[in-house]
């Protein structure tokens, strides 16, 4: 039987962003219609189950987050990839599919090796990552490589195909745009009254390129009118200290920092709150978005998160445009109705993003080579 | 002999601009100048001028409402239309119809309301056509028993409104019935007038495409004494490009129709020279918008009946003129949130391509409105 490789890094439930749960929901489902092979680095103690076969690449070297700041974590993923192609198993190998630059260098070596066509799925960019402030010039051109030799690109979003365009010279007949999807059975919310909650949300990490100082600045500008309302910011990063310095006066009175939640604790603040807002400034997609619409929260979305160009039932700004995103905030603290209509339609819409979808999708893809 | 009858709807609002919270109590300026008059140049010269030109040139027989607030636009950006239609109304051929000035939901919740706005309309088209008309058209074919009355009240002889699946299982509505109230009462044939205004230039249509020679076998094959097609008076040049050959269709179409020995005519003479077939009680409010033809295009979500009570708790005021525009049934239509078909009708419709921003920017003049002009 013909094998799919998969050169991937995260591994829920271990270190669990955008890429793991995207890496487990998508093969759990392919793994039903062809054999899965996962490389990922090892883990010190793994005892999981999968429906796919995992196989470990030790390249003894302490393990990062993929997405931190530290200066050595360049040469980790250099070191990683270099295990991987030393690693790799040809037998049967029909494709392979790689997942953002941690993984290109190997992949364009295999793929150059074995003669092995090679689909990968860019996640986010250097563009992204970086919220266009100093992108690292040696990871952008890692991603070109990837780019310009692979056989099909996915992305997650129109949004990431147009920056692909624009700033890799990317084909465009290569791309296919896959969106990402929730697990409903996680953060569906059946019933809601709706009644107001003087609850407003943000949740992500709290980096630059999620733009959570836009949402610090919507939470001010809407506390001097309005001083009874809430704002949480659920999530940890970097940018925390600065935040709460921006927050002056309002800290722990209208503004107020959860820190890192987990799962459940997410579900109920989104189940709550009368406003979901991703003020983000490069969002591939943004799957914190239909997590917030299965919950059936009205959401504010910024218009460089992904998801939104697939979405009819949010409200959209710019990210910078606070006066904005604020005055929509007002409107739905104001409108009882407009909280219910944007959340149960929006929840409705939410439905359709499923990961079989995306897995049929992605098999679509697949079945071109296999 | 069987007669058809063809009526149209000319009307266009006034649409609100995207209105900002930053502006309530400091800009009074509701209306979006731009897309309005964007929006009516196009259907001017894609319709209203072809199209009344058509009628006057083909001596082509209907009844038409135009609303008072199209006519208001009209006589700002372009008179030409006006002059047109009386013209055409002038050569006896065709009949003014009745409604109110706003195009409003009036009939629904205040009848004083309404008889006000219906009057203001009277006095606006004998100032401008010198007619009063004897035939009403209420917004969107909105219609009841209850309605009825008050129509009958104001001193109309007859009334418009759609025959919906429920009052066509039990009566034909190719026939000319009375209201309650004592009206003549015309029911609108919905599959032979979504022939012409939804499907003429569908090429997805097995019946695609639609020649006069074939709609007339149809109307000939259809049992009644009369054929009562209702649509837009866009249909002809906006919703329907002239390249579809819509204008040729209906040029051929009295053409066609007289083999069969079938006469185009209008509501006022059809009743005059007929009898009623009997009378027909409505006691729930109908209209013909999309697939229930209730009042669900308009008030079918939370979001239009909040907006809509927010807009009548400003009844009293020092601006009735702006306060009724506001009343406009499109302000309501574009705040649908319908999930089925009939949404894709309103989106198409829908300046601000968003029912939430609708909403929003409608909501925002209202509490402007309120500051400004509020008692």
């Amino acid at each position: 039987m013909k094998k799919v490789a998969v050169l991937g890094w995260e591994l829920p439930p271990y270190f669990a962003g955008g890429l793991g749960i995207h890496t487990l929901n998508l093969y759990a489902r392919l793994a039903k219609f062809f054999k899965i092979e996962i490389y990922i680095p090892k883990f010190d103690s793994f005892s999981f189950h999968y429906p796919f076969e995992v196989k470990m690449v030790d390249f003894r070297s302490k393990f990062h987050s993929p997405y931190s700041s530290n200066p050595d974590f360049f040469e980790l993923v250099k070191a990683y990839n270099e295990a991987l192609v030393e690693n790799f198993k040809d037998e049967d190998v029909a494709l392979i599919h790689a997942h953002d630059w941690i993984t290109f260098l190997a992949a364009s070596r295999i793929k150059e090796k074995y003669k092995i066509p090679l689909v990968i799925t860019v996640h986010s960019t250097e563009f992204d990552r970086s919220g266009n402030f100093y992108p690292q010039k040696r990871i952008i051109d890692i991603e070109q490589l990837g780019l310009d030799v692979a056989d099909t690109v996915i992305t997650v979003s129109n949004y990431t195909k147009n920056l692909l365009l624009k700033n890799y010279k990317c084909k465009e007949e290569k791309i296919v745009t896959i969106y990402n999807a929730v697990r409903h059975d996680l953060f569906y919310v059946a019933e809601r009254s709706y009644n107001l909650n003087n609850l407003i949300l943000y949740f992500g990490r709290l980096t630059p390129q999620k733009g959570p100082k836009f949402f610090v600045e919507t939470a001010i500008k809407v506390a001097q009118e309005f001083p009874e309302v809430k704002f949480v910011l659920a999530g940890a990063g970097e940018e925390m200290d600065n935040l709460k310095r921006i927050s002056g006066k309002f800290l722990n009175r209208n503004i107020f920092f959860e820190g890192f939640v987990t799962t459940e604790k997410a579900r109920e603040l989104y189940s709550k709150c009368d406003a979901f807002i991703i003020p983000a400034v490069s969002e591939p997609f943004g799957i914190t978005v239909l997590e917030a619409m299965s919950a059936g929260a009205p959401v504010i979305a910024s218009k460089t998160t992904g998801v939104a160009e697939a979405l009819k039932n949010i409200l959209v700004a710019d990210f910078w445009d606070t006066d904005l995103i604020a005055e929509y905030v007002i409107s739905l603290i104001k409108h009882r109705s407009l909280r219910k209509e944007l959340g149960q339609n929006g929840k409705m819409e939410a439905l359709k993003f499923t990961w079989d979808r995306t897995a049929l999708n992605t098999l679509e893809v697949y079945r071109k080579y296999l | 002999m069987k007669q058809v009858i063809f009526f149209f709807e000319a009307h266009q609002p006034r649409r609100i601009r995207p209105y900002r919270r930053n502006e309530i109590g400091k800009n009074h300026d509701y209306f979006w100048k731009e897309k309005n008059e964007e929006i009516l140049n196009r259907v001017i010269n894609k319709c209203y001028i072809p199209m009344t030109i058509f009628l006057i040139d083909n001596n082509f027989p209907c009844s038409i409402s135009i609303s008072g607030v199209l006519l208001e636009q009209l006589l700002e950006i372009n008179s030409e239309v006006i002059d047109l239609f009386k013209e055409y109304f002038k050569s006896g051929i065709g009949e003014l119809v009745g409604e109110t000035y706003y195009h409003s939901l009036a009939s629904i919740w205040n009848f004083s309301e309404f008889e006000e706005q219906v009057k203001i309309h009277e006095e606006n088209l004998r100032k401008i056509f010198g007619i009063k008309p004897v035939t009403f058209r209420n917004t969107e074919l909105i219609y009841s028993d209850e309605i009825s009355f008050e129509i009958k009240k104001l001193g109309y002889k007859n009334v418009l409104t759609e025959g919906t699946d429920e009052i066509i299982s039990k009566y034909n509505p190719n026939y000319m019935y009375s209201s309650v109230a004592g009206l003549n009462l015309f029911l609108r044939n919905y599959r032979l007038s979504d022939d012409i205004s939804f499907r003429f230039s569908n090429y997805r249509w097995n019946e695609y495409p639609l020649f006069a020679d074939k709609y007339a076998k149809w109307i000939y094959l259809t049992p009644g004494e009369v054929i009562n097609l209702f649509m837009d008076y866009e249909t002809f040049g906006e919703h329907n490009w002239k390249e579809t050959g819509i204008f040729d269709f209906m040029k051929y179409l009295p053409l066609e129709l007289k083999k069969y020995d079938i006469e185009l005519t209008t509501i006022k003479s059809f009743a005059e020279k007929n009898v009623s077939k009997g009378t027909i009680s409505i006691n729930k409010i109908i209209s013909w918008a999309d697939i229930e033809r209730d009042l669900s295009a308009w008030l079918g979500n939370d979001l239009q009946r909040e907006a809509f009570d927010f807009m009548i708790s400003l009844n009293k005021n020092r601006n009735m003129h702006i306060w009724r525009i506001l009343q406009t049934s499109d302000h309501f239509y574009y705040m649908s949130t319908k999930m089925l078909s009939d949404q894709e009708v309103h989106e198409y419709f829908n300046p601000y391509k968003s029912p939430y921003l609708a909403f929003i920017y409608y909501t925002n003049i209202l509490e402007d409105f309120r500051i400004t002009y509020c008692f």
